[in-house]
Formats: C-alpha cells, sequence, structure tokens
C-alpha cells in the first residue's frame, strides 16, 4: 500500500484564552484524499482548532506543518496561497460584490490567473452549485442555503488541497443539505480532500470516512466512523452515556 | 449604443476646454478649486468608499504634498513639477506607514488615529515658524509665473483630475480593485481567500495619500501661499461632505460631489445681500448675511444623505447616466403553447 502524503499537521498544538485551554496539545494530521468528520460538544475546540490550521489563529504551543513547511505565525492568505481553503461557522461573504465577484477573487489571486480564465472557471463552479442564475445578484441577497454553497464555491477556486468546512449544514433546509452532501461527496470522488466540522451527526457519518472526537480542548478519537462511534469515552464525553 | 456616456463626458470635456478662454475669472477659479477637490474626493473615496478605511488624515496628506514641494523649491530651487513628484513620494511613504501603523484598526479607531495625526501635521507645521512660517502662510512660487489669465491653470487642473480618475479607474477595475472591495467586505474572508490583506492595506493608504500629495502640490503652486489651515479638520469635514454627499462608492460621484458642493457653497453667496425682516409671537427678528447659513445647510445636506441616500445623492443619477442607450431588456416572447398529446 502507498503512503499518503501529507497535507496539514498539527503537532501538539496548543491555545489558550486568558484561563481557557481552548486546545491542549491536540495532534491532528489530514492526508491527501481524507474525508474527516470532525465532531464534538460545543466549546469542545473544534473551530479553534481549524482556526490554527488554516493561519486564522496562531497557537501558543505545537506547531502547524503545511506540505512540509512550517506555517507558525503566517498570514490566513499564506495557507491559502499553500491550498488550505476554508469556510466559517457563521458565513463570510463579501456581501456587496456580485456572487459571480466572489467567486473571482480567489480565482485571481492565484499566480499567472487571468480574468478570462478565471471567469469561466467561476461559471463552470457556479454551475455546479446550482448558483448561475444568481451570479449577477449581490451574494447578501441570497438565501441561507445559498450562501453556503457560494462559500463552498470560493473555497473551490482556490484549488484547493484540502478544504476545511466549519458547520456547513448549520441553518440550512434539508434539501439544500441534502445537495451539499452530495457536492461534497462528488468532489471527494473527484479526489477532493475535506474536513467537516458539524453537530449534525447525520450527515457527518455519511459523508465522514473519519472521524475525529474532540472534547474540552482534546482528541479523544480518532479513526473509522463505526469505531468511534461505538468508543465508551466518547459516548461518554459527546453524548453524555 | 453602448458606452453613450462616454461619448457625452468626453464631448462635454473638449466643450469644456476648447470654451475656456470664455469662462468668466471668478467661476474659472471656481472650478480650478473644484478640480482640486475632484482629486481629493476621489482618492478618499478610494479609501474609505473602496476599501472602507475611514480616514480623516487625508487633507493633512494635501498639505504634507503642499509644503514638501514648497520648502524644497525654496530651499533647493529645484523645478516645481519635480518639487510636485516630491511631495508625492512624500505622502506615499508617509501614507504606506500609517497604513502600516494602522493595520490592526477600523471603524472609529482608525478615524480617531487618524484624526490625531491629522492634527499633529497641522500643529508641527503651525509651529514650526522657522521653517514653514507658521500661521502667516509660507509663499510659493507659481506654476506659471507669466501667465496673465488662470488658463492654464485651469488646463493643469484638468489634466491631473482625468489622469488621476483614469490611474484609480484602472485600478479599481483591475484585479487589485476587486481585492481592495474584498477587504472592505470581510477582511477575514479575503485572507481565506488568498488575499494579502495587510499589503493591500497599506497600498490602498499609499496610492490615496500620494493623490492627496498630488492635488497638494499643484494648490500650493496654484494659490501663491499655504497655511496650516489646508489641512485642518474643517477642510477634512468639507472633504467628507462632498464625498458622501454625492457617493462615496464610486469615484465619478465622489468628483460629481464635490463640484457639487464647491459651485453650490460659491453661489449661496449671492444670499449676503437678501435681508428677511419676520415677526415671531409679535417679535420682529431681522435676518441678514445668510450666506452664513450655507455651511449649516451643508450639514443638513449630509445629514438628508445619511439617512436616506447612503449611497450619495448623485449615485441614482450616475447609474441612469451610465445606462444611456442601452438597450431595454426586452420581454422574452412566450413560450410556444405544447401540443396536447392527442393532437
Amino acid at each position: 500500500m502507498s503512503e499518503r502524503v501529507e497535507i496539514v499537521r498539527g503537532r501538539a498544538i496548543t491555545k489558550r484564552f486568558g484561563g481557557i485551554v481552548a486546545n491542549n496539545d491536540v495532534d491532528f494530521v489530514v492526508c491527501e484524499g481524507d474525508l474527516i468528520g470532525l465532531i464534538g460538544p460545543n466549546g469542545s475546540g473544534k473551530t479553534t482548532l481549524i482556526n490554527m490550521l488554516t493561519g486564522h489563529l496562531e497557537p501558543d504551543g505545537g506547531e502547524v506543518v503545511v506540505r512540509g513547511r512550517r506555517l507558525n505565525g503566517a498570514a490566513a492568505h499564506i495557507y491559502a496561497g499553500m491550498g488550505v481553503a476554508r469556510t466559517f461557522q457563521l458565513t463570510q461573504l463579501f456581501g456587496r460584490m456580485t456572487v459571480l465577484e466572489n467567486l473571482l477573487v480567489p480565482g485571481l489571486t492565484r499566480p499567472h490567473s487571468t480574468r478570462d480564465e478565471v471567469t469561466r472557471r467561476a461559471r463552470s463552479y457556479l454551475a455546479f452549485l446550482n448558483l448561475s442564475h444568481v451570479e449577477q445578484l449581490d451574494a447578501k441577497n441570497l438565501s441561507g442555503g445559498q450562501q453556503k454553497l457560494l462559500e463552498l464555491g470560493r473555497c473551490l477556486m482556490l484549488e484547493p488541497a484540502v478544504l476545511f468546512l466549519d458547520e456547513p449544514f448549520a441553518g440550512v433546509h434539508p434539501r439544500l443539505r441534502d445537495e451539499l452532501i452530495l457536492r461534497i461527496q462528488e468532489l471527494h470522488g473527484q479526489g477532493r480532500t475535506f474536513v467537516v466540522v458539524d453537530h449534525d451527526m447525520e450527515s457527518i457519518l455519511r459523508l465522514s470516512k473519519r472521524l475525529v472526537v474532540m472534547a474540552r480542548g482534546t482528541k479523544i478519537a480518532d479513526g473509522p466512523p463505526a469505531v468511534v462511534r461505538t468508543d465508551q469515552t466518547v459516548l461518554a464525553a459527546y453524548a453524555g452515556l | 449604443m453602448r458606452n453613450l456616456y462616454v461619448y457625452i463626458l468626453a464631448g462635454a470635456a473638449v466643450l469644456a476646454l476648447v470654451t475656456a478662454d470664455q469662462f468668466n475669472p471668478y467661476w474659472m477659479h471656481v472650478a480650478i478649486i473644484a478640480m482640486y477637490y475632484g482629486i481629493l474626493a476621489s482618492s478618499w473615496s478610494l479609501l474609505a468608499g473602496y476599501v472602507g478605511l475611514f480616514s480623516l488624515s487625508h487633507m493633512a496628506f494635501a498639505a504634507i504634498g503642499a509644503y514638501t514641494s514648497a520648502l524644497l523649491i525654496k530651499w533647493f530651487g529645484i523645478p516645481i513639477p519635480l518639487g510636485m513628484v516630491a511631495g508625492i513620494a512624500m505622502c506615499c511613504v508617509l501614507g504606506g506607514g500609517i497604513g502600516w501603523v494602522c493595520l490592526r484598526m477600523s471603524g472609529p479607531y482608525l478615524a480617531i488615529f487618524t484624526l490625531g495625526f491629522s492634527e499633529i501635521v497641522r500643529i508641527t507645521i503651525a509651529t514650526e515658524d522657522g521653517v514653514t512660517s507658521g500661521m502667516a502662510g509660507l509663499h510659493t512660487d507659481p506654476l506659471f509665473p507669466a501667465a496673465a489669465t488662470r488658463l492654464p491653470y485651469f488646463y493643469t487642473a484638468f489634466a491631473l483630475l482625468a489622469v488621476s480618475l483614469l490611474l484609480m479607474g484602472l485600478l479599481v477595475r483591475s484585479r487589485w480593485g476587486l481585492f481592495l472591495r474584498a477587504i472592505r467586505e470581510d477582511e477575514q474572508a479575503a485572507a481565506a481567500s488568498g488575499v494579502a490583506v495587510a499589503r493591500f492595506r497599506i497600498l490602498a493608504f499609499a496610492i490615496a495619500s500620494g493623490f492627496a500629495g498630488l492635488a497638494g502640490g499643484f494648490y500650493a503652486h496654484y494659490i501663491p501661499i499655504i497655511t496650516p489651515s489646508m489641512g485642518d479638520l474643517n477642510e477634512m469635514a468639507k472633504l467628507v461632505v462632498m464625498t458622501v454627499v454625492g457617493g462615496m462608492e464610486r469615484l465619478p460621484t465622489a468628483v460629481g460631489g464635490a463640484f457639487f458642493v464647491e459651485f453650490l457653497l460659491e453661489k449661496l453667496r449671492d444670499l449676503s445681500g437678501i435681508h428677511w425682516q419676520i415677526s415671531i409671537l409679535g417679535r420682529e427678528f431681522d435676518i441678514q448675511n445668510l450666506d452664513q447659513w450655507r455651511l449649516p445647510l451643508f450639514g443638513v445636506i449630509l445629514l438628508f444623505t445619511m439617512r436616506f441616500a447612503r449611497n450619495g445623492l448623485l449615485t441614482p443619477f450616475w447609474l441612469r447616466f451610465i445606462r444611456l442607450g442601452e438597450a431595454r431588456k426586452s420581454v422574452p416572447p412566450a413560450l410556444p403553447q405544447e401540443k396536447s398529446s392527442e393532437a
């Protein structure tokens, strides 16, 4: 079996906010082709971990390595340039820019990109995400579900090596949630790597091939969903059983 | 016909240039000053409207550009255009420095910080008598010493405004313009999209300050004396009114706002001859000097704009204007009735 290529590695990551330890000595590895579900109760440190693995927060201890390069303290755009894309827990779009412009921004940050080529690519992703008909609308005018899709599209424009999706199903209509799951599965089938954080256990279990569970700032389980979901530590920490 | 508005604007510009020698000298001076403010309003719109950096030090940079040029010419006898270029360079460097210091600031914090910088500049210029001649004002060399009329200044101001708008227009239509607007909308999302937020914020400050320096340099060699008040808070407030009333998210509307406010301010001076006597509850009031009320009037216009037309009073007109000549979208023809299966 060939060895899998590591994209992002968080090694012994620790983050404190005042007296609260949000992440304590967490190891987290994402390899090419992974589809990881990251779950945990509120306040378990999932978003903090993602923020550090994508350059939006600097760890107090440990290190973040992207494609073999230590990136502690580097700005978030460096991570994006190295193929680490992310969405946000509360959708963060460029509200007063059109849907198409929202996709042009990440596309044009790539070196040697041309406007024509990026526009063509943006339109093909809009078609893939069923957003072509709203291309000229301001992003703020889209529905919640469409905004989540657009945020996913903005990540895809970076042609990323890995996509961190922070609560992509939160507040999304079930029909759009199913569409989102379908798109993620389709993209994963094409070879894309995902880390999906969510509370929607059903969706996460449907999606993920590897499940990571966090509680009180530490990683308590990491493995195939079928194994992790029966783990007594996980049941105790996550479901209170 | 697409882009009809471009032809109309070009035609109006040519007409203004060809007939400029017929202008009344007073109104020509007003037009030159309006163009000076036009450069400042459009460059401030680049910073505040496009990038969302509400800086209150823009007029201070105009003063820095003016004094840098005037002093270098006075001390070293360099040609005026070189002095103006030095003023621009100085403003770019200082503006970039301010942008760097303010990297983590936005909203009211940025406004207060830049206001503080602006006051430091004004007080320094006012205090350093030996260098700047302080409040007495610094006498400057005219750009056209032999000119008998203001016509060469009119053409120069026109060219500077046109070139400034062209350069800023190219910037905002480029990928950099897209990145700047993305930063305005959401810095974190822009960074996650690969935009080097810090670099572009510094760049925006440097470029906008450079244009302010250009305007200041021109002003210094048009008006033969410059004083610290050219960079004071009153001037900054006037610039904010111009830009906001015109529409701060578009360069042409910001320039339109500068012209609208400058010309209206001058026109309202005519009110000085009007004398009103009114009676309220049996008391007679004698109202003179109505022209003094023109400044509060602009405050009222600003309040009205912020309450009812946040995109500026001129923006709706501009949006209609740029669509002139475009074919209206016709209603798509009705789909043919599907034939029933029995037919």
